[in-house]
């Protein structure tokens, strides 16, 4: 095994090496999420590129973040200060984006400001009729 | 190369991306044809930036970025949840 780095362990160097790699796929996913929120028809179609932005461009490299600055030994002590930030930053975008964009989908269908533009049927309409009824 | 300097380059080469990204979201917030356009977009931005404190934390070696970061992050879904109650009822409620 050759360490690309003499002054870390083996350990360190694996976790620094799948940081990076985790790091490269948030800043892709991020360019490829923004390109996709500016191209997008529609509102409903938009927001797979804003999962694509929040999952695959800030949870995927936070933890990459974590395993990149715990193994590099020369920040010294705030190492842990920005792997536990982190982790936990990523532990609660990966709780609460999805239920944030969940809840503005729904309010956006049942309060009509979004039209349904190009549709085939919509039952979840359909279905609030049968209840007004 | 030393560690130190190689960490350095490698998070000032991904500066450009972060941009660019950045500014497309911004189009989006400004020109977004309904309020849930622009909210969507601010989520976006703001779960953009945890990953931008991240990289400058690390660069900068100041570890208190980290706790905004986990604040912007909550801010976020706070935004989302009364944004979409508004839409919803017509009101914000207690």
């Amino acid at each position: 095994m050759v360490f690309l780095f003499p002054e870390l362990n083996i350990f360190e160097e694996i976790a620094l090496i799948i940081g990076i790699i985790l790091t490269l796929i948030g800043v892709f996913c991020d360019v490829i999420g923004s390109i996709g929120m500016v191209r997008f028809p529609n509102f409903f179609v938009r927001l797979h590129a804003a999962t694509v932005g929040t999952i695959g461009g800030a949870v995927y490299p936070l933890f990459g973040v974590t395993l990149m600055s715990l193994a590099l030994n020369y920040l010294g002590v705030i190492r842990y200060f920005i792997a536990t930030g982190a982790f936990l930053t990523a532990i609660a975008i990966v709780l609460t984006a999805p239920v944030g964009s969940h809840a503005l989908a729904r309010a956006a269908h049942r309060s009509k400001t979004v039209p349904v533009e190009p549709k085939v049927c919509d039952f979840l309409r359909e279905d609030e009729r049968l209840i007004e009824e | 190369m030393t560690l130190e300097s190689f960490i350095s380059t490698f998070i000032v080469a991904l500066l450009p991306a972060f941009l660019i990204s950045l500014s497309l979201y911004a189009i989006r917030v400004i020109k977004g044809p309904s309020i849930t356009d622009m909210v969507l977009a601010i989520d976006c931005v703001t779960y953009d930036l945890c990953f931008l404190m991240g990289l400058l934390s690390i660069l900068f070696k100041i570890g208190f970025l980290m706790v905004a970061a986990l604040a912007l992050a909550l801010w976020a879904y706070v935004l989302d949840v009364y944004v979409a109650k508004y839409l919803e009822a017509r009101e914000v409620g207690d």
